[in-house]
């Protein structure tokens, strides 16, 4: 596989956000529409409250050649949590899917606690403005923690197959306790469907894609697409600990696929980008969405400092 | 109505001695019974840390089953251990309900996390037991095995295990707001239930069971379901949205009947029993559990600050029906 790299094409500092956002364009994620792209992304407040952040989604609405930006989003798109809930302190990322006439969004909540820093679970929003805004389906999650996935389950990503919705997310399998960095979380990636979109079939703690750097890793953020007769699913993995300055534990793209969506082959040989020289993707690269648009294949991802400095796009060349 | 006579106070926590997580509180008492005995499990608490933030254990207490105010046993251990970091359960297990299954007993409870916004949230776990209920594993890898959904966002507590016709049962409670409260946060709960083949994976009803008659803040609990008389009845506790600690707005015992378990019909002045004039229950009552022993049927509860100073029981008189 050989992605071109076509550059960073948002930069949050260089635009006024909603909600008092500043810095911050993660996880983008698409809507394709017949004249543009609507790309969103989690960006981030500061919560006046006590300093920590608060993750709101926005968006911006690109030619479809990813070379000029038409609009960005003034308003808030989705509401975070009333308080108590389950996404009253965030919400990132958001997936996008076009189901038939209508647009939905599984989104990744977030609240905080106290013993770990937060907690998570997936939501489930509706739009019927093509995007704009969307709309929760009550107040909690429809996808959450359960026996064999004991808590931070996110970062849902789901396309429909044949009549089958299929969800890849993660799901967290331990705290680790560290001197210096307080409890670090570990994750994996797991599969759920659901024949409407709602209720869920969990393969109920099953880790989908194998480990390459050891029983610690963290993996994150799923994506997959069917190209050539094959599924292909990008993600981003790191160490547990040492991943925020380190490059070398930080986050980098995966790569695995399959040709039934139970196996899954690992193969990050294969996954055809990777770190440049120098510039906002130098030192790591995370958060993957992989996304069909006139016939091309395209890889948007975040790189530096989580994505404090905005998002870039590849196209896949062969 | 039906007439409750009250036997008095069964079980003091404080009376304990020596047991450091058994310092008081003894709360949500269910039975489990044995040719000799009946075990009564509660849930129980050290003293608070330096924050004077408790946590919760459950346990139980063996009692004679010809003299129910006589104890002839208590646990040596906590049933479960907390959860380990991040999980559900890791600051407290309660409260807890006990079904056997074969040979096994399986226990429900509620396990309880600290959050920053709001103090708690809640979610239902299961453990088994291969020791007559002594103690138990906890099913999974640290997760529970009824969590949050759509409807049901948040604090899933109070979970009653049931068996009828093949079918399990779990009656349980969820939150359906936090009311701000000026920085102090309180939940309002209401009672939902999910049937199951097998004991551990649920299909929620996903409605609120029993109406509300203290408004929309009302908060209900411990949905303690008897059938009795090809009927199923419900012994439960209110209280109001706020200012619950005291007499005037703590929890009362309510009641309700169905023939489906689908639909009840409230009807709290049928509950035959209410606060004392005077003593251990006389600012509140709750946390009722029936069950019937040798040809009688008996009601446990709490009495004020809801089990801090034990629980006791209560003998009907007459039918239920």
């Amino acid at each position: 596989m050989k992605w071109k790299k076509l550059g960073r094409i948002f930069n949050p500092v260089d635009h006024i956000l909603a909600n008092k956002c500043v810095e911050f364009a993660q996880s983008p994620q698409t809507l394709v529409f017949d004249d543009f792209v609507r790309i969103y992304f989690s960006t981030r407040e500061t919560d006046p409250k006590n300093g920590k952040f608060l993750s709101h989604i926005s968006f911006v609405d690109m030619t479809k050649d990813f070379t000029k930006i038409l609009s960005i989003s003034k308003n808030t798109v989705i509401k975070l949590g009333e308080l108590g809930t389950f996404d009253e302190h965030g919400i990132f990322p958001i997936n996008i899917v076009r189901d038939k006439d209508k647009v939905l969004a599984y989104t990744c909540g977030w609240s905080r606690r106290v013993s770990v820093s937060v907690e998570t679970s997936t939501g489930y929003a509706v739009s019927n403005d093509n995007g704009l805004t969307f709309t929760k389906v009550g107040h909690g999650p429809v996808l959450t923690s359960s026996p064999n996935e004991p808590f931070l389950v996110g970062d849902s990503f789901v396309q429909i197959y044949g009549n089958i919705y299929h969800m890849w997310y993660i799901f967290g399998t331990r705290w680790v306790d560290t001197t210096d960095e307080g409890a670090a979380r570990t994750y994996k990636i797991g599969h759920a469907t659901s024949v409407d979109g709602i209720n869920w079939k969990k393969e109920e703690g099953k880790q989908i894609i194998s480990d390459v750097l050891n029983a610690d890793e963290c993996q994150a953020l799923p994506t997959v697409v069917f190209h050539n007769n094959k599924y292909h699913m990008f993600f981003c993995f790191r160490e547990a600990t040492g991943f925020r300055k380190d490059k070398n534990r930080g986050y980098r793209i995966g790569y695995a696929y399959s040709d039934d969506l139970v196996n899954w082959v690992r193969d990050d040989a294969n996954v055809g980008i990777q770190f440049s020289e120098e510039g906002w993707d130098s030192d790591m690269m995370c958060y993957p969405h992989v996304f069909k648009c006139d016939d091309k294949v395209y890889l948007l991802y975040n790189g530096n400092e989580f994505g404090r400095y905005g998002f870039g796009i590849a196209v896949l060349e062969e | 109505m039906f007439k409750w006579k009250k036997r008095g106070r069964i079980f003091i926590p404080q009376e304990i001695k020596n047991i450091s997580w058994l310092k008081s509180f003894a709360q949500a008492p269910a039975v489990l019974l044995f040719d000799d005995f009946v075990r009564v499990y509660f849930s129980c608490r050290p003293d608070p840390d330096e924050n004077g933030q408790y946590v919760s254990y459950s346990a139980y207490v063996d009692l004679n089953r010809k003299n129910l105010f006589e104890i002839i046993n208590i646990a040596k251990e906590p049933i479960f251990k907390l959860g380990s970091r991040g999980t559900f359960d890791e600051f407290g297990t309660y409260p807890t309900s006990i079904i056997r299954k074969g040979n096994d007993v399986m226990a429900y409870y509620a396990g309880w996390t600290r959050c920053e916004s709001v103090p708690f949230n809640v979610a239902i776990g299961a453990g088994i037991s291969k020791n007559n209920g002594e103690s138990f594993e906890k099913i999974g890898h640290g997760g529970p095995i009824l969590s949050y959904s759509i409807n049901e966002p948040f604090v899933l507590s109070g979970p009653k295990i049931r068996q009828y016709n093949d079918t399990y049962y779990l009656f349980y409670i969820a939150g359906s707001k936090w009311i701000a409260n000026d920085g102090k946060p309180e939940p309002v709960y209401k009672i939902r239930m999910a049937h199951s083949s097998d004991g551990l994976n649920w299909i929620k009803a996903d409605k609120d069971l029993i109406e509300s008659k203290l408004g929309e803040d009302e908060a209900q609990a411990s949905p303690d379901v008897f059938f009795h008389n090809n009927k199923y009845h419900m012994f439960f506790c209110y209280r109001y949205g706020l200012d619950f600690r005291g007499k005037e707005k703590g929890y009362r015992i309510g009641y309700a009947s169905s023939d489906d378990m689908i639909n009840w019909t409230r009807d709290d002045s049928k509950a035959g029993i209410d606060v004392s004039e005077e003593g251990w229950d006389s600012e509140m009552i709750s946390y009722p559990h029936v069950f019937e022993l040798d040809g009688k049927i008996y009601m446990m509860y709490l009495g004020n600050q809801v089990g801090k100073e034990g629980f006791g029981l209560a003998e009907l008189e007459g039918e239920l029906k």
